[in-house]
């Protein structure tokens, strides 16, 4: 392989082409009419213009991506996360044009794609299941008694969907119809497939996956856990490795139940198993996704292995370098993701421009970005501006190494997840180790960054006022303090 | 000299604080290079960075803990001047909804002249790929309609005006 291009845009192109650079590959980079000086842009040895900024026209316009392939002799094409990842369609198509897709095969996309066939499939190989139907409804009479079935609180989900996108919890039976369409109306607008299914709500429920890695020759291993439980409106914000809860003893069978779903899909590439983990420490398998997940970072951190580059080696078809006994934990791994959405107001999408934008730096420190001063983040994509990762010698040192790098990451002229992230990793809870994806419901709430930002304006204030003072007094006359005059005695 | 008991006022960000003079004289402030200081405030010793300060020192940017407060002081004869100068702007009631963010509009649900409920859906927004549903606050007539669909709209825009 001598020319890939990155099917993506922001932190994601930047950091898969870093790995294409390391490996003397040419890399070409596609961009719509919003983002031509990302850096995703400048850093790429060539690039190519999708067209208008809107998704469809430019970063999901799979026809025109493989024209530009073929025009510039690109002989593989890596699509990050999001957009055209998860497209088997698209994987097809580029295979046919005679170009290497830089992921699963188009089949494993297929069956794990959807989260019905992906249960079907799984079926045989005794991987836990949670209790729920295992066919798409799109009737919402039908669907409504099947709930009622299961019993409330149940969890509608687009079969199609992920990062929470078409995923609604409803807790009482009035409010159902309303949140199915809902979910309908938002699976058809982001996946193109409106059907949903339908599962008993797990209470207290843990989101664990695991990271796997296949290659062409039937060699699959597991590259640990990521805990990802820290929510908000389903989608992660924090993610961690190793899991502050996990036995050793769980953690090999985890990681042998995820390295069995691979292998019941023919699996190739990176791939990960969600599982959702009650209070009992039960799990159970919810999907996979297959592809490069934002928060692989953290994974990199402890096992020292560049996913990106184990990507391409196998799609190269080349032979796994590692064995199982081969990997261990090395430290422990942190990752807050920076969005623009304000934890103030509900997490709203907070939309302008990075009037100021500096970096942390520092040994055990990686911020994987798309951005530089001065730039609007657009509304047409996704709001993550970065993802902020450390790594210490325990979960402690990454704690303590987060909460330095957020104090010193600057970023002004629109509000970002920074300030939450500091609630998190000063959370009781959070450092017990002890939480689950309710953690916002049941912790958060704005007052408590407003009171701690309260205190520091106060400090701001007195020191302020101190100063001001102090610089009076020096340019102010000196008032009556001497004694009166008197006579030398000597 | 001001007294002991004069009282100032301070501006900090959308927070506002008021400390007398014996209060600020009390803080234990150490200067340790031109812009860097040392605060302890019970018994919590906090560093701080003074980013900016105008030449009367009344109008500051200081750092704490990361985060950056714009500061305003406001002496006794600032305060007598803003209220001589700036009477309170009577808060006229307009009942309109406004958009709590950026985005498209995605669909309108109510029509001119109708009667909406409190909690009923007016319309739906949609920014960075999720789905907003604005509601009413109050039962209120729709009196017009300030947005179409498909629209992008800004933060703070009217959507609808009700009455």
């Amino acid at each position: 392989m001598k020319k890939i291009l990155v099917a993506n845009r922001g932190e994601i192109a930047l950091r898969i082409m870093r790995s294409i650079r390391k490996m003397g590959i040419t890399s070409v980079a596609v961009f719509s009419e919003a983002d031509r000086n990302s850096p995703h842009v400048l850093f790429a040895d060539e690039a190519v213009c999708l067209g208008a900024p809107a998704s469809t026209e430019s970063y999901l316009n799979g026809d025109k991506i493989i024209a530009f392939c073929k025009q510039l002799g690109v002989d593989g094409i890596h699509p990050g996360y999001g957009f055209l990842s998860e497209n088997a369609d698209f994987a097809q198509k580029t295979e046919d044009a005679g170009i290497t897709f830089i992921g699963p095969g188009p089949e494993a996309m297929r069956i794990m794609g959807s989260k019905l066939a992906a249960k079907e499939c799984v079926k045989k190989y005794k991987i836990p299941m949670v209790p729920g139907i295992d066919k798409a409804i799109e009737d919402i009479a039908v669907a409504k008694e099947t709930a009622k079935q299961i019993g409330y609180p149940i969890l509608i989900k687009a079969s199609a969907g992920g990062g929470g996108k078409g995923m609604r919890i409803v807790e009482k039976e009035k409010d159902f119809e309303e949140q199915m369409q809902r979910a309908v109306s938002e699976a058809k607008s982001s996946f193109g497939d409106g059907s949903v299914f339908i599962e008993k709500y797990v209470t207290s429920p843990r989101h664990v996956e695991i990271q796997v890695l296949a290659d062409k020759h039937g060699n699959v291993v597991h590259l640990f856990e990521r805990e990802c439980s820290i929510q908000r409106r389903h989608q992660k914000v924090v993610e961690e490795s190793p899991s502050a809860i996990l036995t050793p003893a769980l953690r090999k069978q985890m990681g042998e139940a995820a390295v069995m779903v691979a292998k019941s899909c023919n699996y190739t590439s990176t791939g990960t198993v969600e599982f959702l983990m009650d209070d009992k420490l039960n799990f159970y398998f919810l999907e996979m996704n297959t592809r490069l997940q934002v928060e692989h970072p953290v994974t990199e951190m402890i096992t020292g292995i560049d996913l990106v580059e184990e990507q391409i080696k196998i799609a190269r078809g080349e032979k796994l370098s590692f064995t199982q006994d081969d990997l261990a934990i090395n430290g422990h791994a942190m990752e807050l993701r920076v969005y623009a959405e304000d934890p103030l107001n509900n997490f709203l999408p907070s939309m302008g421009t990075l009037t100021t934008y500096i970096k942390p730096e520092g040994e055990g420190v990686r911020v994987d970005d798309g951005y530089e001063e001065g730039m609007p983040i657009p509304i047409y994509y996704d709001p993550m501006i970065a993802k902020l990762v450390t790594h210490g010698k325990d979960r402690t040192e990454a704690i303590q190494k987060m909460k330095k790098a957020i104090k010193e990451y600057k970023i002004e002229g629109l509000a970002t997840t920074l300030p939450f992230g500091t609630f998190v990793f000063e959370h009781d809870a959070f450092l017990s180790g002890k939480f689950d994806t309710h953690f916002v419901k049941n912790y958060y709430t704005p007052e408590l960054i407003k009171e701690k930002q309260k205190a520091n304006a106060e400090i701001a204030a007195l020191v302020a006022l101190k100063y001001w003072m102090e610089k009076q007094k020096i340019t102010q006359p000196v008032e009556h303090k001497t004694t009166s005059w008197k006579r030398r005695l000597a | 000299m001001p007294d002991i008991n004069t009282m100032y006022k301070v501006k900090v960000n959308e927070f506002e604080f008021s400390f007398s003079r014996e209060q600020i004289e009390a803080v234990d402030l150490l200067q340790r290079s031109p812009v860097e200081f040392n605060l302890l405030k019970d018994h919590r010793s906090v560093n701080v960075k003074l980013l900016e300060a105008d030449r009367t020192a009344k109008k500051l940017t200081i750092e704490v803990e990361g985060e950056n407060f714009n500061i305003e002081i406001k002496e006794e004869l600032d305060q007598m001047l803003e209220k001589m100068g700036f009477g309170l702007i009577a808060n006229k009631h307009i009942k309109e909804i406004k958009a709590p963010m950026p985005g498209l509009v995605l669909e309108i649900a109510v029509k001119e002249g109708q009667q909406v409920t409190e909690g009923e859906k007016i319309l739906i927004l949609v920014a960075m790929k999720m789905e907003n549903s604005i509601m009413t606050h109050a039962n209120a007539t729709i009196k017009r309609i300030a947005v179409v669909a498909g629209q992008a709209v800004e933060k703070g825009q009217v959507l609808v005006e009700l009455e």
